[in-house]
């Protein structure tokens, strides 16, 4: 048996109005929901890069390090060499000096350079021939000059010349050095 | 005056402010420490890209030297590594004497961190420029070479006998100790 003549309309909770503002929140939750899943992205994204940064960095010093420890070693072995080269090449000058200072009129048989001294052998016509043309040179570099003579039977004296500088002055030409 | 008020419509209002309240508890309580949170680690990983950067730049110029330098000092350093051999020593160096003996090599105390190595030589040489060539050379040679006190000089006939040490400097790392006793005439 009917009461009306017009069919009963539905009744559902999500009226106009419900959908309304459910929409309006979804759409809003969806978006802070996204910001959020974005930001955590992004902190873990920051947080790998820098760990990243952070591990090459440490690798860099790492080779900067070495690379320090080679530019050392180098600047070692350059200053060493130099060093010794210098040194060859002092050597060099002395034993030419040496040689230059000995005049034609004496003959040098033996000579042996030290440290810190020379010790010459050799045959001279007379004493004074030695003194004024190698003893004085000789005394002029050196601080402590002996001469031995011995005649020959020609006339001619063998002499045994043994040269010292000082040892402090040639410890402070070290130190120089 | 009556409010008429639905209950649908009380339910509408109690949704919207339970959906406000949650959208509120949610901004506040984790999307804005999260935003504060990003900016830092933003800046944190700003100064560490900034502090790669000056250690990338500061490898780079290391580098540049480094490799301006072992360009520089190439022969220095080859002659440091070269294990010292007696042989090719002669061979190098004999134009400069008569005769040259070199005695078997000995360690020696090290000097500034690198190893030394001694070696006793005796010569011939027919005058004293002959030296002179052979310490010129002895700079330009394969090894770091130092001429050591004494040098001897004897006349010897018309030649001059020359027997002197040598030093040897090498990288600590060589083994010249195993060469062997050579001599050449």
């Amino acid at each position: 048996m009917k009461y009306s003549y017009i069919k009963p309309r539905k009744k559902t909770p999500f009226t106009p109005d419900v959908q309304l503002i459910v929409t309006f929140f979804s759409i809003t939750i969806i978006m802070l929901l996204s910001t959020y899943a974005f930001l955590l992205f992004k902190d873990y994204s920051f947080v790998q890069n820098r760990r990243e940064l952070i591990s090459s960095r440490l690798d860099l010093e790492k080779s900067i390090e070495k690379m320090d420890d080679k530019i050392a070693y180098i600047k070692r072995q350059k200053a060493l060499a130099e060093k010794i080269f210098t040194q060859n090449m002092v050597l060099k000058d002395s034993i030419e000096n040496l040689f230059d200072l000995v005049p034609e009129r004496i003959t040098l048989s033996r000579a042996e350079l030290l440290k810190n001294g020379l010790i010459l052998y050799g045959i001279t016509p007379s004493k004074d021939v030695y003194n004024f043309m190698l003893q004085a040179p000789l005394r002029s570099i050196f601080q402590k000059t002996y001469t031995s003579f011995y005649s020959q039977k020609n006339g001619w004296l063998r002499f045994v010349s043994t040269n010292y500088i000082n040892e402090d002055e040639g410890e402070e030409l070290d130190s120089e050095d | 005056m009556k409010i008429n008020i639905s209950r649908h419509q009380i339910y509408i209002l109690l949704l919207s402010v339970s959906l406000f309240l949650f959208v509120l508890v949610f901004a506040f309580g984790l999307l804005i420490p999260e935003g504060k949170e990003y900016r830092l680690k933003r800046i944190e990983l700003k100064k560490a890209q900034k502090e790669y950067d000056q250690y990338q730049m500061f490898h780079d110029e290391t580098f540049e030297k480094l490799k301006k330098l072992q360009g520089e000092n190439r022969n220095v350093i080859t002659a440091f590594q070269r294990v010292f051999s007696p042989e090719r020593f002669e061979k190098q160096h004999k134009s400069h004497f008569s005769s040259l003996s070199i005695s078997k090599i000995q360690r020696s105390k090290d000097e500034a961190g690198f190893a030394v190595y001694e070696v006793n030589t005796t010569s011939h040489i027919s005058s004293p420029a002959n030296f002179y060539d052979f310490l010129d050379a002895v700079n330009k040679g394969d090894w770091i070479i130092g001429i050591n006190f004494p040098i001897k000089f004897l006349r010897d006939a018309e030649m001059i006998k020359s027997s002197f040490t040598m030093k040897v400097y090498a990288n600590n790392k060589d083994k010249n100790v195993t060469a062997s006793r050579s001599s050449a005439k």
